[in-house]
């Protein structure tokens, strides 16, 4: 994206206040999701998934690993995302975001990691993760799953954080943990040898996954899934992640502007409300996908 | 290790020795792109991107008499078997960068684009061995994508001389095997060989046959890389409405 002209720029403004945005949606409609599951065959579940031009790809790999000494009855779970090269130009270009973004969009990476560790994995303790790190453990204090979620952005038009939750939900709906025999030796301090079954498969329940909903404000309205041209007018973003039952699980609010307390506590009821519509979205989605995939068998 | 059963002459993944993986390629992959690309080899999977001409970001590197062309190599942090977090620009991309700018460089007609700039990016998803080749042959796609004049195609593919045989179009085990490995690529139409790295030693005669097999592999992938580009201008045609 090259920058606006002051024209453009009113076109945005003003579309956004009539409720008609610039591609013909309303204010709080998304873009056509596309999702596609099974992408990186050598991990044990991958999705990629497309919100109009904006593309990423999730893998998720599980490897056999100890647990810390302070929650030993915990696996572990790590987020990481990925700014390709492939969508760097992106990155490059417009000013303020070279501020913010630093070189080769290492900056975005790590605040996109940390938005969504924090709306995914809950706290410190690992107490309301929308991913339970007790059903990865194997032997207490001994043998765990860590579980390293790796996000890639592949093409960058907007609404990023919600792109990558939507494909991690998807990946593990996708997930197949091989299902671990553990054989103990005579002492307890003895390691657990362990034999991993290649037929049997666990899955995750993904039920409890939240989705992200992010309402970025440009004037006087706040907007779902902007663009990058709509996220350059932005004065403030909020980010909420929402499980099923439409409860909040994590919140992030970016950009510089302050914002009424009124007017947050009215995104989140909005943010909710839209929530909905893209869970079961997802939802009939990630059922589509794995019907395909059980044809393709 | 046997890599060729003595029995039945078969690989380990059960082809025949100058049997190639699987390809797959696919145009238009990154929406926001110039020209983009995705290309499969078997396992090895991998996107290309590619930006430009454009106007040269940075002032000081401007040729006055052709394009620059740039090119970055990554690989994702999920593409090897065991994950690793591996920091952008070490030394193993930074010459693969170099050998696909130098092989994509002397196929675009550099020439007519003074004072700018091309980009291409090039992104493994999945890396099962022949990853040069893989980007070489993602790169043309996407450049021809991208509607940059060039030369010629350039395809890539590799080969490998492993229990007495030679091998064609090495996967991950064969590459790690420790055997002589030829990567070849050439100019399809003028039968120019533009780019030529090989690992490891190999009497002289023994090599020719394997550069040879590796010369028909290119061939095989050139013949497959236009009918991509032929069914992608159909359906540009068709959407034309022509």
């Amino acid at each position: 994206m090259v920058g606006l002209s002051l024209g453009e720029k009113q076109f945005i403004h003003g579309g956004i206040a009539q409720d008609l945005r610039t591609d013909g949606r309303k204010r709080l409609h998304y873009r056509p999701i596309s999702i596609e599951t099974g992408v990186i065959p050598q991990a044990n579940g991958s999705a990629r998934v497309r919100l109009g031009a904006t593309d990423v790809i999730v893998s998720i790999k599980a490897e056999l690993g100890k647990p810390s000494s302070l929650q030993p009855d915990k696996g572990k779970v790590a987020i990481f995302v990925d700014c390709s090269s492939t969508a760097a130009p992106m990155f490059e270009l417009s000013g303020k975001w070279k501020m913010v973004l630093g070189r080769g969009g290492e900056e975005l990476s790590s605040e996109l990691s940390v938005a969504l560790q924090r709306c995914l994995l809950g706290g410190k303790s690992g107490a309301g993760a929308g991913i339970d790190p007790s059903s990865l453990v194997i032997v207490e204090g001994k043998l765990c799953w860590d579980l390293y979620i790796d996000g890639l952005v592949v093409s960058s038009d907007g609404n990023l954080l919600d792109a990558l939750g939507a494909a991690i939900k998807v990946a593990l709906s996708n997930t197949g943990i091989p299902k671990v025999t553990v054989i103990l030796g005579p002492s307890p301090n003895d390691q657990p040898d362990v034999d991993l079954s290649d037929e049997e498969f666990l899955q995750f329940d993904t039920t409890g996954v939240p989705v992200i909903v992010t309402l970025t404000k440009v004037g006087r309205h706040y907007i779902a899934d902007a663009t990058l041209e709509e996220e350059s007018q932005m004065s403030s973003a909020m980010s909420v992640s929402l499980n099923r039952h439409g409860h909040i699980c994590g919140l992030t609010k970016r950009g510089g502007a302050g914002l009424d307390p009124s007017v947050v506590l009215d995104m989140i009821s909005v943010a909710q409300h839209v929530g909905e519509q893209l869970m079961s979205m997802l939802d009939s989605e990630i059922a589509a996908a794995e019907a395909a995939a059980v044809q393709e068998q | 290790m046997e890599y060729v059963d003595s029995l039945t002459g078969f690989r380990l993944d059960g082809r025949r020795p100058n049997d190639m993986r699987q390809i797959r390629g696919e145009i238009g992959v990154v929406a926001k792109a110039d020209g983009s690309a995705l290309f499969e080899m078997g396992n090895t999977k991998v996107i290309a991107a590619v930006y430009g001409p454009r106007e040269v970001q940075n002032k000081g590197q401007q040729i006055n008499n052709q394009a620059l062309v740039r090119c970055e190599y990554s690989m994702a942090n999920f593409s090897t078997g065991d994950r690793t977090r591996r920091p952008k620009g070490d030394r193993r991309s930074t010459e693969i960068s170099l050998v696909i700018r130098q092989t994509m460089e002397a196929c675009i007609l550099v020439h007519l684009m003074p004072r700018s700039q091309i980009d291409i990016f090039v992104q493994v998803l999945q890396a099962d061995g022949g990853t040069r080749s893989a980007c070489i042959n993602a790169a043309t796609l996407a450049l021809a994508d991208a509607g940059i004049p060039m030369r010629d195609l350039v395809t890539s593919c590799s080969a490998g001389y492993l229990s007495s045989t030679p091998l064609l179009d090495l996967n991950y085990v064969e590459d790690s095997a420790g055997g002589p490995d030829v990567t070849v690529g050439i100019l399809a139409k003028t039968d120019k060989v533009t780019l030529l790295q090989m690992d490891s030693k190999l009497p002289i005669d023994i090599f020719e046959n394997v550069m040879q097999l590796a010369i028909e592999g290119c061939k095989a992938i050139a013949q497959y890389i236009r009918e991509v580009l032929l069914e992608n201008t159909k359906l540009l045609e068709s959407r034309k409405g022509l």
